[in-house]
């Protein structure tokens, strides 16, 4: 097993392990989408012992997890959103879904400063809500009414991240690279998250976007990826 | 020159381009109108109304009247551009180009005309136009780093990488102050001038520049991964094995750091206790890693396996790790280590069952003796270690300890798919499926195993268990809109079994179109990833879509359809022959049953279409995917088997095929099959040699040799002089004086123990013309060959039948007896 950073190529076979293991599914475009916004963020599980069979096989993906930043926060809170992640059934037990969900999670505050992950579970897949409250620590926010196309709910579920910001912090003092100021936020001008031990009071308050986001997920994809004006002559007439 | 309209024409005008911007497509064709009714010829407005006919789908009328209004107005840059854009949504790119030229020569300071051609150009690697464009932009407006960033995309992608890599230098050496730490368009800049420093093989720079680079750098993985590869190239050993062992404290996961830490430690390769004592070291840090504890296995040897194997598989069955013969099966091309492993195995199983310990009853993977049968199971369901008997044995122990457990019912189901009975293969899996109604998984392998028993119809409904419910067209239409390449790939492999033409083609052009999309959807990367500044990641990307088509997933469904096409062609003109006429009638009848049966099944899916959209709510909007998507006019592929031209619609997957699968061997041999039909014989000599190069024991090969020459002497001397030239001085595998027939028995003879090798000598006879009938004999009596397989008795059959040889029936019944299990045979 190799668990690793996820590449543009990895992405059919990604999409692939996606079909066979999950009925949320994507279109190509919606991966690339996340590898090219967040090339840190999204990590893979690939089978390396598997023999072989043509000179062009690609590694075989038995895992995945494909995150995200939120772009816009509700909440002005600078945070990850773990849109899907699978296993495959015959590669359980091995701790992969903690692995890759660890990797990503670290990422998230090394690179986009995130203060927590956010993510939904059905409310009857008790393995994945298991993996996310037991092993790795995630609260349950609050539940999504028919959040799933089959009508299924969702819990809506969330991670505070200090613990790892806290370690980075401490490395960083404590290594060759040692630097007395605070990093601050990677990006811009957010808010601060809930204080320590409080985590997620202002989560709770976000306006119910989620369900719609999934349906720009799977058919627009990329709606926010073209800029309005790219495709008009408009512009061109405009500026004689 | 722009045609002069009144004032209030104008500003009618200008509101036409408001409404098509806001998408208010009614209201800016009555604007429209207005202003053609008095001015029927101005060409900008013609233009505008075209473009908004576009976006209402209707493209054949917006493309006349694009054109009618370049007519109008030839010097006007508004028709150009729109005669562009016309193009560009027809993704026809390189006309798209073409025009948005002319539109830029009318209108050279459009930022607009400008960008659009940019993006047109990189989208078909037009590397010096591209250059050319982004440095206009970047003179345009130099305040704007993407403008620098992205000339340096375009001078690292047409490969001048100093060049890239100056841009990037000349734009930091103009800023009058640091950027802010956490400005991460400035982090990601200055780590791909990183790695293009260091793809021009200058290490010590590239490590230099790192280190100025890295204290504040947002991509830690990245910073750390490049500065221990820089390390260990510039061969500074203890500083690697710093960077190495710091990369394995953040993931020990990843096996590469293993191998490279090994290149840097003072280790011999050949001391395998010292470089297995590196892995141990992490295995005591990670008690749950596995790659620390597995991965010895492939380099130790002996006693040392054995002992660390015994551990490893140990703990794995302890454990109840489903995928443990999965990590370790790899291993089995040594003898010594597949036989290890299985008596290892079968100790630990012996152990269990004397300790009597119970396994669960639940459907939880089981642990020890049951994970012990199921790793025995698949050890010998394995093809490096068959023997499906004892497969079979140790699958329905398993299944008496656990009767509920899923694996178990999966491993049955793949023990009958190696049997060949597709039909106990299905309904195996089928069973297994049924004990996890909420597993896609399970849901999928059931869907797969109905379809290689040629159930189309079972598969499609387990499949619509898991599509979208709101999906209005059924799942079908879900699977398609999904990129749902292994259904589409397996059903076209079904309906081409069950010889349904038309579905299959369609099923295999399906896929070609999911990759038509995946090469378009990166254009609107070419803009979106220089807003974001990830610029590594789109550099990967583009190189990954310069290749996409190599990947299995096409090759395989664009063979499939390659050989579908050559045998549409052949019983074409087996139909047309002498002795045909018959065998026309057959076929004729049999094509005309299954396009009835086609035309009947997709008018049960219109009804049911019409009854799901019956039961949708009315006040629901409509999903904006079902409302877009243009109508399939051909979806069970009538029009695609009515070509007249097969072997011309084959070559359009073939050429995919030869560029980006060279080395594929099915490849070469069936682009011969192609050009040798198509009496190209250049092109058949190309495939033929690039075969020879891959394979040339394969036994296609020999057949495909003693075809080319056995036509070479009919055809060659009417061929021209330079063509017979090229021939003669390039086809020297076989010479021009072999008696072809000797050649070929002789081969046979030295191959009698090889199906496959003999299948392909009687093919030769054939082709030489040896009498048909006892060519047909011949072939049937394969089955005496020692060591056949039944799927080389499937090609057998699907060959007799193919010739509507009269030994078809013999031959089925006397494999049924040799094979009673293969369900293609009962």
């Amino acid at each position: 097993m190799d668990i690793r950073l996820l590449r543009s190529s990895d992405i059919p076979l990604i999409q692939h392990a996606n079909l066979e293991n999950l009925p949320e599914n994507y279109f190509m475009k919606y991966y690339l989408y996340h590898a090219l916004s967040w090339p840190q963020l999204s990590f893979v599980a690939v089978d390396v012992s598997r023999p072989k069979k043509t000179p062009y096989d690609y590694p075989k993906i038995v895992g995945y997890v494909l995150a995200k930043m939120e772009e816009e926060p509700t909440d002005g809170v600078q945070h990850g959103h773990i849109t899907s992640l699978s296993v495959m059934r015959t590669h359980r037990r091995l701790g992969i879904a903690e692995k890759l969900m660890r990797q990503s999670q670290l990422a998230m505050v090394e690179t986009f400063g995130a203060h927590y992950v956010s993510l939904h579970v059905r409310v009857s897949n008790k393995a994945a809500i298991h993996l996310y409250s037991v092993t790795l620590g995630f609260d349950r926010e609050k539940t999504e009414a028919k959040y799933y196309a089959d009508g299924e709910d969702a819990y809506c579920m969330k991670l505070d991240l200090s613990a790892i910001r806290d370690q980075i912090q401490e490395a960083r003092q404590a290594g060759p690279d040692a630097e007395p100021e605070d990093e601050g936020e990677p990006v811009g001008d957010v808010g601060k998250a809930g204080d320590e031990g409080k985590q997620g009071q202002d989560l709770a308050a976000r306006p119910k976007e989620q369900k719609r986001k999934v349906k720009v997920g799977r058919a627009l994809g990329v709606a926010g990826l073209v800029e309005k004006d790219e495709s008009s002559a408009g512009g061109a007439a405009k500026n004689p | 020159m722009p045609q002069p309209l009144s004032t209030k024409e104008n500003s009618l005008f200008r509101q036409v381009i408001r409404n098509y911007e806001d998408k208010q497509y009614k209201r800016g064709l009555k604007a429209a109108e207005q202003i053609l009714k008095k001015n029927p010829k101005h060409g900008d407005t013609m233009a505008m109304k075209a473009l908004i006919m576009n976006q209402q789908g209707k493209t054949d009328e917006a493309f006349a009247l694009g054109k009618d209004a370049l007519m109008a107005d030839m010097r006007s840059h508004i028709c150009w551009h729109v005669y562009g854009l016309l193009y560009r949504s027809q993704k026809n790119f390189e006309e798209a180009i073409k025009a948005y030229k002319s539109a830029l020569k009318l209108e050279p300071e459009s930022a607009q005309i400008q960008r659009d051609l940019a993006f047109l150009q990189i989208q078909m690697r037009d590397f010096a136009g591209y250059i050319q464009s982004r440095s206009a932009m970047l003179q345009a407006r130099p305040q704007i780093r993407q403008n620098w960033t992205a000339l340096a995309v375009a001078h690292h992608l047409s490969g001048d990488l100093a060049q890239a890599e100056k841009v990037l230098t000349t734009y930091e050496e103009s800023l009058k102050s640091p950027p802010s730490k956490t400005d991460y368009e400035n982090s990601e800049a200055v780590m791909y001038k990183n790695t293009i420093i260091a793809e021009q093989g200058d290490y010590e720079r590239a490590l230099e520049h790192l280190k100025t680079i890295s204290r504040h750098n947002l991509d830690r993985l990245a910073v750390m991964e490049l500065r221990a590869e820089y390390l260990a190239k510039l061969d500074r050993k203890e500083e690697a094995e710093k960077a190495y062992r710091a990369l394995l404290d953040r993931n020990p996961d990843h096996p590469d750091y293993y191998t490279k830490l090994l290149e840097v430690v003072n280790v011999a390769a050949d001391d395998q206790a010292a470089r297995k004592a590196v892995y141990d070291e992490y295995v005591e840090k990670n008690p749950r890693c596995d790659a620390a504890k597995r991965l010895p296995l492939d380099f130790l040897t002996g006693d040392a396996f054995r002992e660390a194997a015994k551990a490893y598989l140990g703990l794995m069955l302890d454990r109840g790790i489903p995928s443990t013969f999965a990590n370790l099966k790899h291993l089995y091309v040594d003898a010594f280590k597949k036989d290890t492993l299985g008596a290892i195995a079968q100790e630990y199983l012996e152990s269990k069952k004397s300790s009597g310990e119970k396994a669960p009853s639940n459907g939880d993977p089981p642990k020890g003796e049951g994970a012990a049968l199921y790793y025995l199971a698949q050890h010998y369901n394995y093809h490096l270690s068959r023997d499906l008997a004892k497969a079979m044995d140790f699958v329905n122990q398993g299944l008496e300890l656990a009767p509920k457990n899923l694996e178990f019912h999966m491993t049955k189901a793949r023990i009958w798919k190696h049997y060949g009975n597709t039909q106990k293969a299905a309904d195996t899996m089928d069973e297994a499926r049924k004990l996890d109604l909420k597993d896609r998984y399970i849901n999928t392998k059931a869907a797969k195993y109905q379809l290689r028993n040629d159930n189309s119809e079972k598969a499609l409904e387990l499949m619509g268990m898991f599509t979208r419910p709101d999906s209005q067209a059924g799942p079908l239409s879900d699977l398609i809109d999904m990129q749902c390449v292994w259904y589409m790939t397996e059903d076209g492999e079904t309906q081409a079994r069950k010889g349904n033409v038309a579905l299959a083609l369609k099923r295999f052009h399906l896929v070609n179109g999911f990759f038509d999309v995946w090469v378009e959807d990166q254009f609107d990367f070419h803009s979106f990833s220089l807003r974001k500044g990830q610029i590594r990641a789109y550099v990967d990307m583009i190189r990954w879509e310069d290749q996409v088509r190599e990947h299995p997933f096409y090759s395989r469904s664009a063979l499939d359809a390659v050989n579908l096409y050559i045998s549409m062609h052949d019983s074409k003109s087996l139909a047309n022959g002498v002795n045909g006429t018959d065998a026309n009638g057959d076929d004729a009848a049999e094509r005309k049953k299954a396009a009835k049966k086609a035309k009947k099944e997709a008018q049960k899916a219109e009804r049911e279409a019409a009854e799901r959209a019956a039961k949708q709510d009315p006040n629901k909007a409509k999903s904006p995917l079902d409302e877009n998507k243009k109508k399939d006019d051909d979806p069970n592929g009538l029009k695609l088997a009515a070509t007249e031209q097969p072997l011309v619609e084959a070559t359009k997957f073939l050429s995919h095929l030869l560029q980006y699968s060279p080395k594929f061997i099915d490849a070469q041999l069936a682009g011969f099959e192609v050009y040798i039909r198509r009496e190209k014989y250049l092109l058949a000599l190309r495939c033929l040699k690039s075969a020879l190069d891959l394979d040339a024991s394969h036994p296609r090969v020999h057949e495909q040799l003693v075809h080319f020459r056995n036509v070479l002497n009919t055809k060659l001397a009417s061929l021209p002089a330079k063509v017979q030239e090229v021939i003669k001085s390039e086809f020297t595998a076989l010479d021009a004086s072999t008696d072809l027939k000797k050649y070929n028995a002789d081969f046979q003879a030295k191959n009698s123990n090889s199906a496959p090798h003999v299948i392909a000598a009687i093919k030769a006879k054939k082709l030489l013309g040896e009498d048909q009938s006892k060519v047909e004999k011949e072939l049937a009596d394969v089955l005496s060959v020692k060591g056949i397989k039944f799927e080389d008795a499937k090609e057998v059959l699907a060959l007799l039948r193919g010739w509507r040889s009269k030994e078809v029936d013999g031959f089925k019944k006397a494999a049924a007896e040799k094979w009673p299990e293969v369900t293609a045979f009962a």
